[in-house]
């Protein structure tokens, strides 16, 4: 009996499965009817962002006429017309989108690079070293993360002016660099203060001088957040308007967030709106194939000062 | 091995000053002075380049009183930050207890992000041409309306344009918000929230006990960014109310919109000691509210 009452149900035990994830507890998932109201609301907003998307995409190819009366259609008047890519190569060339594409891409690259090259010992230097007050010193640079730019475009309009570096792109350039560093050494500091101590030790038992331990191993191990880095101030500076508003004001130095500003008022004047939307376009387009290649990164980077 | 160590430390101390110089006589060259001398600034006549400013003491704060765009500025400012804010954060929060163990999730959050990294001046015009009155040629929301049988309605004039704005912010910045807190939900243990299931709690009464109490320093931090963010609100208002290239109705600005008019904008003379005083209002502004939501965020840390 003892031997025989086991073997029975066996054959009715399913064959072990490998672990897998805690299920969910009864009521958590798609029972409850405020949670499926919830789900619909996350996904029709989502949905709206892609249709956001969508209509920019498409308005571009689409004549003024088609942008106002057939929204959610297809482009084809362009297309009908043998004109496809009218829109953005009239931004491209009358509006002066191309001009300001190129040194929109040279000054965020350079400008990018600069501000990593002066940021990244600093980080280093606060984090590293050892050196006491280095903590007040990170949030002495910190707080000029919350200084609104119009509280010092003024003084450094007249300042710069006096030096003729106004409507030039070589005093753009400073500008850029100078106010991006209380960003970009702060996310440093965060990754810099990740990596083990023992790598540096190590290193200077076996010789290394200071400056070397810092090019040779600090550096290539903080190279992810050099790339964040780079990476969330291009995007930054792409982006950035208000400074250029003050700074430059000659078309030849525009950048692409400065032309599309002054392109606006003379466009709508003009019913130019596939043009315009084009100039959108311009702008939005590398942001969003660069966003769409390193989301993962972008995101991380941009939220990382507020989770840690 | 101790003394070559000791050497060591030595040795990098050495490296401090020329490592951390560069980019701390930028941060004081371009941020530190010249915000010192805005705050300077803010108490002189000035009218601009060629003008030499002269001390009027509290003058220019007597007269930004006094003053109806300037009450416009302060009052939509302190709405975007405030009702912003506080529909962007209710936002975020739905989404966390949404999205907390909803397939896809990753995905939503990927696309509702996306907005941040377009320029504001492009989220503007894009939703300048969206929202835009004209019968017969209706933007894309007003050709919406009138296809369901409601009427459309002027969305970018002056009294409804701040409600417009409010909501556009709402809407590009809450992905953002969504992305911080819901990074620091995944780091709260599924444990506690299978527990409440079992106890039979709802999706409130988890969030009220054991998302919110979990996530609250992050979202102070939030909250912080929020605010530092919002005080600047400039090119999304200038180009969603105004023709472009020069300033829109008074109804709509923000403080940000008031110094630039007032020291940049191409209408009107420029006042740069008014344009000044504006931005020590938005200094005083951000510091208050920033230091008063620390306040009210503090307390004791969960250890979990």
């Amino acid at each position: 009996m003892t031997v025989t009452a086991p073997r029975v149900p066996k054959p009715t035990v399913p064959p072990r499965v490998a672990p897998r994830r805690p299920r969910p507890a009864p009521g958590s998932r798609g029972l409850s009817p405020l949670r499926l109201l919830g789900m619909a609301f996350v996904w029709l907003f989502t949905a709206f962002n892609i249709l956001v998307l969508y209509w920019l995409l498409t308005a571009t190819f689409k004549t003024p006429i088609e942008i106002f009366t057939k929204p959610f259609a297809l482009p084809y008047q362009w297309f009908e017309r043998g004109d496809p890519f009218r829109n953005i190569i009239y931004a491209w060339s009358n509006a002066g989108f191309g001009r300001a594409f190129l040194v929109t891409v040279v000054l965020v690259a350079v400008s990018s690079v600069a501000i990593v090259l002066v940021s990244a010992p600093a980080a280093y230097a606060l984090t590293r070293l050892g050196v006491r007050g280095s903590n007040g010193l990170t949030n002495f640079i910190a707080i000029g993360m919350g200084i609104p730019f119009q509280t010092v475009v003024i003084p450094l309009f007249i300042g710069m002016a006096k030096l003729n570096l106004t409507n030039s792109l070589f005093g753009m350039f400073l500008v850029y660099v100078a106010l991006s560093i209380p960003f970009t050494v702060f996310l440093l500091t965060g990754f810099f203060r990740s990596l083990p101590d023992e790598l540096e030790e190590a290193a200077s038992i076996d010789g290394a001088s200071p400056l070397r331990t810092f090019f040779s191993i600090m550096l290539p191990l903080a190279r992810g957040g050099l790339i964040t880095a780079l990476i969330l101030n291009a995007i930054g500076l792409w982006n950035e308007t208000l400074l250029a508003l003050v700074f430059l004001n000659e078309n030849a130095n525009f950048t692409l967030a400065r032309a599309l500003f002054s392109f606006y008022g003379a466009a709508s004047y003009q019913s130019e709106y596939g043009g315009l939307i084009a100039g959108v376009a311009i702008v939005v387009l590398p942001m969003l194939v660069l966003y769409v290649l390193l989301a993962r990164r972008i995101i991380t980077g941009l939220t990382l000062g507020a989770g840690k | 091995m101790t003394a070559a160590l000791g050497a060591h430390k030595a040795g990098r101390r050495r490296l401090f000053l020329p490592f951390f110089l560069p980019a701390v006589s930028l941060y004081v060259l371009f941020l530190l002075v010249p915000t010192v001398a805005t705050v300077v600034l803010g108490f002189t006549s000035w009218a601009g380049a060629g003008d030499t400013p002269r001390f009027t003491g509290l003058a220019n704060f007597g007269e930004l009183l006094a003053s109806d765009s300037f009450r416009f500025s302060f009052l939509n400012t302190l709405l975007y930050i405030v009702v912003g804010g506080v529909g962007t954060f209710l936002l975020a929060f739905l989404f966390t207890m949404v999205l907390r163990d909803m397939r896809g999730g990753k995905t939503v959050r990927a696309i509702l992000f996306f907005p941040n990294i377009v320029a504001p001046v492009a989220l503007g015009m894009f939703f300048g041409i969206v929202l835009i009155f004209r019968p017969n040629r209706q933007g894309l929301v007003n050709f919406v309306l009138e296809s369901f049988g409601i009427d459309a309605v002027k969305f970018l004039a002056p009294e409804n344009v701040t409600w417009v704005v409010t909501g556009c912010l709402i809407w590009a910045s809450a992905g953002f918000y969504i992305t911080i807190l819901m990074a620091a939900v995944d780091r709260i243990p599924p444990y506690l929230y299978e527990d409440a299931d079992i106890a039979g709690a709802s999706p409130w009464q988890k969030f009220r006990n054991i998302t919110l109490p979990l996530t609250w320093d992050v979202i102070g931090v939030a909250g912080v960014l929020w605010t530092i963010g919002a005080i600047k609100i400039f090119e999304l208002v200038f180009v969603l109310a105004g023709p472009g290239t020069y300033s829109p109705p008074i109804q709509s600005w923000t403080l940000g919109v008031y110094v630039f008019d007032r020291s940049f904008g191409t209408a009107g003379s420029p006042e740069y000691g008014m344009a000044c005083a504006a931005a020590v209002v938005m200094i005083a502004l951000v510091s208050v509210l920033v230091v008063m939501l620390r306040r009210m965020m503090r307390r004791d840390s969960v250890q979990f």
